[in-house]
């Protein structure tokens, strides 16, 4: 195949339909940041351009005498064929967000970098929704003494159980994927451990004295379904 | 028929024996495989995905062809904007012709390409084809992806209150991408970039020649750059942590580890930084050599540039990026961090 052919053209439409489809569905926000959303679209847009003149050129002029002076182009072109395969997986089966298999295989996300001496909480009737990160930033500065009493709720996946209770983790991305981190926060007190991998919302309490893990001791854990915002 | 001409100009990289009165039936048979793929794959690759390892496999390697995407977009239009509007011989007239000059002119001027890394190869490779000298063109390709302040703000973030390590990445980048021009240039190995300069390109309206040289670059680069993602996946989703703890103390070891891992990583040149600063086990000089040699060499960006430039090329200018980057980081790092 070579890319000005009625095949080169038929995987740029594909790709550039995929791009389309991933930002339409919501389901890029399992690969890359929300905010490239719009880049993707873009991308997309121009991508099935070019495939579909591509398409409509090769094909209105699907000539003969055409075929007479391509020696000069080799294998390098076959190479194009390989973009089918992510097209194949994101049409097919659209690979999940990332699971706890990756938590303990990367770096985890330094939870000392950037942080000064953080405001208080003002504890009210209802618990204070936080980031993962956040938690483990006010646990480590002064030894979680901003919490005061005040309840917080922390959203994330289950990834794996520890002696009374779980660890709950959820990745930090700066561009895709790829450059995952997780923060990891141990959760003692819920009644049972969910699943490994199940996403969970639990409501607690900052508790003093985990070891490298911040804790919080939890009063209610309820599964959720895994957000279309999955990381952080 | 001055259609014809046009057409012939637009259509000459046409595949070698694809007779075109096949074509239709090539597409048809095209079709009818994906469609039977689709029907017998579906189930396969949906039991693979219920092992967890597959599962990471095939996320982070659709999450880095899709990040890369729009990059590789931009730099295509990019290329293939000067191939469609800039006449050929205007590049070596406008450009300083003493390397001493036009190396670091280079470097510095890939400042103004805001992206990553798989942008800035198709780039590089039209400015080689166009006539630019190729140390200049290759330091530009180094630096771009590099010292762009798109990626210096994601360092700025990624070091909250050390500003230091922005300006000792700048520098560092700087340094590393002009010395691999300069060297270029008294190397003289221009003979390897033959694949490049040979490229001929289509004569038409700019029109057609832009959407023709998109096209072509489009998938060469798409389809290099999956190659690049696949073997990232894999190192990703087979390396342990332990590995990594285990050379973090270990002084110059930790200091090679890191750059080794920005090969393997291959970590799109915009996000390098926060992986960087979340591998607290290294030094601040091990992290430099991981922000300077990734957006330089990396997996996918060896196989972008065999693809652009040729194998041979590849082959040696790999190693020398790696070499002198790594040298750039130690001594920029020695000095500033």
């Amino acid at each position: 195949m070579a890319a000005l052919t009625p095949a080169g053209g038929l995987i740029s439409l594909l790709v550039g339909t995929v791009l389309l489809r991933l930002v339409l569905t919501g389901t890029y926000g399992r690969y890359v940041r929300p905010g490239m959303g719009p880049w993707l679209a873009v991308a997309g847009v121009a991508v099935l351009v070019v495939g579909l003149v591509t398409l409509l050129q090769a094909l209105r002029h699907a000539n003969p005498e055409d075929a007479h002076d391509h020696h000069r182009h080799g294998g390098g072109d076959r190479v194009g064929w390989l973009l089918l395969a992510p097209i194949a997986a994101l049409l097919l089966v659209a690979p999940p967000t990332l699971g706890s298999y990756g938590v303990d295989r990367g770096a985890r996300v330094d939870i000392r970098a950037g942080t000064g001496v953080l405001d208080p909480l003002v504890a009210g009737a209802e618990p204070i929704p936080m980031t993962l990160l956040e938690f483990g930033q006010r646990a480590f500065d002064r030894d979680g003494a901003s919490f005061g009493a005040a309840a917080v709720r922390l959203t994330g996946f289950v990834a794996g159980a520890e002696a009374g209770g779980f660890r709950l983790a959820r990745y930090q991305i700066a561009c895709c994927a790829a450059d995952a981190a997780p923060v990891v926060v141990r959760v003692v007190g819920g009644r049972r451990v969910p699943a490994r991998d199940r996403w969970v919302t639990v409501t607690g309490v900052f508790r003093e004295g985990g070891d490298e893990l911040p804790e919080l001791a939890a009063t209610n854990v309820v599964e959720i379904p895994a957000p279309d915002d999955p990381y952080e | 028929m001055p259609g014809r001409m046009v057409v012939k100009g637009v259509n000459e990289a046409t595949s070698v024996g694809a007779a075109s009165d096949r074509r239709p039936v090539d597409l048809g048979v095209a079709v009818a495989a994906v469609v039977v793929a689709a029907a017998v794959l579906r189930p396969v690759l949906e039991r693979l995905l219920d092992r967890p390892a597959v599962a990471h496999w095939a996320t982070v390697f659709v999450a880095i062809a899709v990040q890369a995407m729009p990059f590789l977009v931009l730099g295509v239009t990019i290329s293939a904007a000067v191939a469609a509007l800039v006449p050929a011989g205007f590049l070596p007239r406008v450009l300083p012709r003493r390397p001493a000059l036009a190396v670091p002119v280079a470097a510095a001027a890939g400042a103004a390409l805001p992206g990553c890394e798989c942008g800035s190869v198709p780039i590089a490779g039209r400015l080689v084809a166009r006539g630019a000298l190729p140390g200049a063109a290759l330091a530009f390709l180094l630096s771009a992806p590099a010292i762009n302040p798109v990626v210096l703000t994601a360092t700025a973030v990624a070091f909250p209150g050390r500003p230091e390590v922005v300006v000792a990445r700048l520098l560092a980048s700087l340094l590393a991408a002009t010395v691999v021009g300069l060297v270029w240039v008294r190397t003289g190995r221009d003979d390897l970039l033959a694949r490049a300069r040979r490229r001929r390109d289509d004569d038409g309206p700019p029109l057609a020649v832009l959407v023709a040289t998109a096209q072509r670059d489009l998938l060469q680069a798409g389809g290099l750059l999956i190659v690049g993602a696949a073997t990232a996946a894999t190192l990703q989703t087979v390396v342990p942590r332990s590995v990594l703890d285990a050379v973090a103390g270990a002084g110059p070891l930790a200091f090679v580890a890191m750059a080794g891992l920005a090969v393997v990583l291959a970590i799109c040149s915009e996000a390098d930084a926060f992986v960087a600063a979340s591998l607290t086990q290294f030094s601040l000089s091990a992290k430099l050599a991981f922000m300077v040699v990734g957006p330089m060499v990396d997996v996918k960006l060896v196989a972008l540039q065999a693809g652009t430039f040729g194998r041979g090329f590849a082959l040696r200018f790999a190693p020398l990026t790696l070499a002198v980057a790594m040298a750039s980081s130690a001594v920029i790092g020695w000095w500033l961090l």
